[in-house]
């Protein structure tokens, strides 16, 4: 199947295998590591969202109490998004975006280490506060006043105000690292608009990432400072404005959004051509809507304060609804793609077509909030939760298991098993519409989140039940996810260097790649170089220029 | 449980859990037309979209190894599905401005009312002074008229709270803002009278899902009678403890509690009507060991009485201490038996 015969034969010098993982400086091995250590989170943050879902399942305090139950929905989504969702991408993007550029390494192989061991510190940091009598409890968006000292005493706050602090620090590290890399390490013949649209998502996300973070870390220090030493930053007891943090959180909580969901579409636009055996519809189109919505992520923020009263909303309404355009040219582009293929369905196809679907439903839902009317009945309702776990879940963390199926053989020489993936991807499809699906409708009854318990007479119970079943679904999932993994490296079938017949450059090295990754190139005339010389004899296939 | 939810999940489309409930005011029949109107359009886009895709995953499966035509793109086709999009984003934005500007109209002579939240209750002032209270068990009700225009005026001395009424389909943050800044307005006209739900929308601390209310609406000459004899009845409670609810007291001056022992049931919520006579912060809060079980708001005297609302808990020796001053002085044993 593979047509390329390359052996690279670079040898890194010989260490013992523990150090040699933790003093490594490969953008590939720091990428496991990103993706290892996100994986840990995920099951972490994952198993609060089980107490979250048991608590909620009927009403009544049956499980927990309040203040844990805040505790647990506090860490469940600062975990997810900022030690799961943003790294995970940090963590494929630094192994396959050297490879796709066709270069050794990333550009900075040092201040990569640097970036990816801040991570792990800032997480614990963030957790520590379990162990210091009650971690933060004050929802992942830490609002003012309720985060300041009088209202939310103990070190959890701080704890977790100083460990996102740590990890925002690392990703703008990592930011400038991979902006760098893109622009500076292409290898010859790699012009910009013959980067695979993986690489242009993640060029967007670090772009946003190195505008948008520092904004957040101003504030975190900020309410450090107010917590701490006396600073009136948010504190309005003290002349200070609760609404400034509402804006330098959101000024960058937006953007976050797309910073989590721009890699997920790029893995998409990755796998859906190579499993259709077609080029992706529109790629200039593509890029420019990827380009366009980071631009528009920055002018968007304030529609989650459309309820505050102190918004501008017709500004706010219209700049949101924009954003459907470019996203809605994506999901085009992407059937465009489908449409006469030859499609066939390995596991990391279905669950780019499970984003496709799920992500529309994320997209409708978010329209439907971009109108301020509709928002203020919606705003802070369990709609809200389900919208974001469409885009976060059904979009981004679908992304991420496609991505794990499509780039294990990649990474390990090894395919994970398809039955044990197709039961994985069919469990996760269902539990995840059962647990989100229904909170829509909890929402639009107006069952406000964030609360622990709800009454009995309200008439969302049998919601309620439903999704947390869906919650327990979703984790039984994970079940044959994880046997697989473990199962493939043990024993699992070899498939040499290219089983996907794959498009872009990563599949031109061996599986895995050596230190440096490649002997030589083959030609870069278009954006699917591989797919170029696996059909080099063939006139018509050729781009322009073809040697 | 798979099978329930997969049978559930269209029925609830057909029973119509995806609609607003029945609107209960002016304001919240536009929004509930707006909201149908968006999701008409976004159910549009739905089914279109979904449609193509199973379909393409049916009619385009592998069946051989012939490569397929290689298309890269169609300027043509583009431009339309651009086109597209920008037409419903452009109908959105224009109806959901009209809808706004009625929403967000003013009448000239509401009834103003002033609603206080703070954690995790809420309190709601008459122009004429009457004033309603609550606490988590006992949550107030805000009794209004049907048919005329009333206008809440919102105010909070703590944390930030919202006031969420599902049938009135328009909520409006609470905002602690700081002196000189107008606080939030909310205005509304109910349309039938009955009782409607309500509660905190934002997340506001512990008790956040107790800080619950409930909205009565009566006809006009009703609320009349009912707010007159209402004020003339005095003086108002400070807040309605249930009548069943035991109450301790507690006082601190010269950063000292007046007893080091308190006694209450186990087993049933109980209050501890808590003075303080000076003009130090104080609060009390209640460990079991270095479990934190109940942390009352900060009181700053001189003279100044509140009554802390403590969850049932199990028999047994707790500690009840002065958050601000934790000193032997200010340190008790809480008996529960």
């Amino acid at each position: 199947m593979a047509t390329t015969t390359l052996t690279p034969g670079a040898k890194a010098y010989e260490r013992s295998w523990v150090l040699d993982w933790l003093t490594t400086v490969d953008h590939k091995k720091i990428g496991v590591l990103y993706i290892a250590n996100a994986f840990a989170f995920f099951f972490f943050a994952g198993l609060l969202a089980l107490v979250i879902r048991t608590e909620l399942a009927v009403p009544g305090l049956q499980f927990v109490d309040e203040s844990t139950f805040n505790q647990a929905f506090t860490m469940h989504g600062t975990l997810m998004i900022f030690l799961f969702i943003v790294p995970v991408f940090s963590g494929f993007a630094n192994y396959v975006v050297p490879l796709m550029l066709g270069a050794p390494d990333m550009a900075f192989p040092r201040i990569n280490a640097l970036s990816f061991w801040m991570l792990p510190l800032g997480g614990l940091l963030i957790v520590s506060g379990y162990l210091v009598g009650g971690a933060a409890a004050s929802g992942w968006t830490g609002y003012n006043p309720l985060t300041q000292e009088q209202f939310s005493p103990g070190d959890g706050t701080d704890l977790w105000l100083m460990g996102l602090a740590v990890v925002g620090t690392a990703s703008i590290l990592g930011s400038v690292n991979f902006l760098t890399t893109i622009f500076k390490m292409r290898a010859p013949g790699m012009t910009l608009f013959r980067m695979p649209i993986f690489v242009w998502t993640v060029l967007v996300t670090q772009a946003l990432i190195l505008l948008a973070t520092p904004v957040l870390t101003a504030g975190l220090i900020a309410l450090f400072i107010d917590r701490n030493y006396g600073g009136s930053f948010f504190n309005p007891s003290v002349g200070g404005d609760p609404i400034l943090w509402q804006h330098l959180f959101w000024f960058f909580g937006h953007p976050e959004v797309y910073i989590v969901v721009l890699p997920a579409l790029g893995v998409v636009s990755e796998i859906l051509p190579v499993f259709s055996r077609k080029p992706l519809f529109g790629y200039a189109a593509f890029v420019w809507a990827t380009i366009a919505i980071g631009l528009l992520s920055f002018s968007v923020w304030a529609h989650h304060m459309f309820t505050t009263g102190v918004v501008f909303l017709p500004f706010f309404t219209f700049m949101t609804a924009l954003i459907a355009i470019p996203t809605g040219v994506k999901m085009f582009n992407w059937l465009a793609t489908l449409w006469r293929g030859s499609l066939v369905f390995t596991t990391a196809m279905l669950f780019a077509l499970g984003l496709i679907s799920m992500f529309l439903i994320g997209g409708i839902s978010g329209v439907m909030l971009a109108a301020a009317p509709v928002d203020f009945h919606l705003q802070d309702t369990y709609f809200v939760v389900a919208h974001l776990h469409y885009v976060f879940f059904g979009g981004a963390a679908m992304g991420v298991f496609a991505s794990a199926y499509y780039w294990f053989p990649k990474m390990t020489g090894r395919r994970l098993n398809e039955t044990l993936g197709k039961i994985h991807f069919g469990m996760l499809f269902v539990g995840f519409n059962a647990a989100f699906f229904v909170q829509h409708s909890l929402g639009i009854q107006g069952m406000p989140r964030r609360i622990a318990d709800y009454a009995a007479d309200a008439g969302w119970t049998e919601m309620n039940l439903i999704s947390t079943a869906g919650a327990f679904l979703i984790a039984a999932s994970m079940v044959p996810f994880v046997v697989n993994v473990v199962t493939t490296l043990l024993n699992g079938e070899k498939v040499g260097d290219d089983p996907w017949e794959g498009n872009t450059l990563e599949w031109a090295t061996t599986s895995p790649p050596p230190t440096y990754n490649f002997d030589r190139l083959p030609p870069i005339r278009s954006e699917r170089p591989v797919f170029d010389l696996r059909h080099k004899d063939d006139a018509d296939l050729h781009p322009e220029g073809y040697p | 449980m798979t099978r329930l939810a997969a049978v559930c999940l269209p029925a609830f489309l057909l029973t119509g859990c995806l609609f607003p409930p029945e609107p209960m005011t002016t304001q919240a029949e536009e929004v509930r037309t707006l909201f149908l109107i968006i999701f008409g359009l976004g159910a549009l886009v739905f089914v279109g979209v979904e449609g193509f895709l199973i379909y393409a995953v049916f009619r385009y499966r592998r069946r051989d190894d012939r490569l397929p035509e290689q298309h890269h793109g169609n300027r043509k086709v583009e431009i339309v599905w651009t086109v597209i999009p920008t037409v419903i984003v452009l109908i959105l934005f224009v109806t959901s401005m009209f809808t706004l500007g009625d929403i967000s109209a003013r009448s000239d002579n509401p009834i103003r009312i002033e609603v206080e939240g703070q954690q995790f209750s809420w309190t709601f002032r008459y122009a004429n002074g009457y004033t309603v209270s609550g606490n988590p068990l006992a949550p107030p009700v805000l009794v209004v008229p049907v048919g005329e225009p009333v206008r809440l005026s919102l105010v909070s001395g703590d944390v930030i709270h919202s006031f969420f009424v599902p049938a009135f389909l328009v909520k409006k943050d609470v905002v602690p803002f700081g002196q000189g800044q107008t606080p939030n307005e909310l205005e509304f006209t109910v349309t039938a009278p009955g009782t409607y739900r309500g509660q905190c929308a934002e997340l506001c601390g512990t008790l956040h899902a107790d800080m619950t209310f409930a909205v009565q609406a009566m006809d006009p000459t009703d609320f009349e009678a009912w707010l007159a004899t209402a004020a003339s009845a005095t003086p108002t409670p400070v807040a309605s403890i249930p009548p069943d609810v035991p109450v301790v007291e507690l006082t601190a001056d010269n950063i000292e509690f007046s007893v080091d022992e308190l006694e209450v049931p186990a087993g049933k919520p109980f209050v501890i009507r808590f003075t303080n006579a000076e003009g130090v912060d104080h609060n009390v809060s209640i460990y079991d060991g270095d479990t934190n079980l109940f942390t009352g708001s900060k009181v700053t005297g001189p003279d100044v009485t509140v009554d802390y609302l403590v969850e049932a808990l199990d028999p047994g020796e707790y500690t009840f201490i002065c958050d601000f001053h934790p000193i032997p002085a200010m340190t008790g044993t809480l008996n529960v038996h």
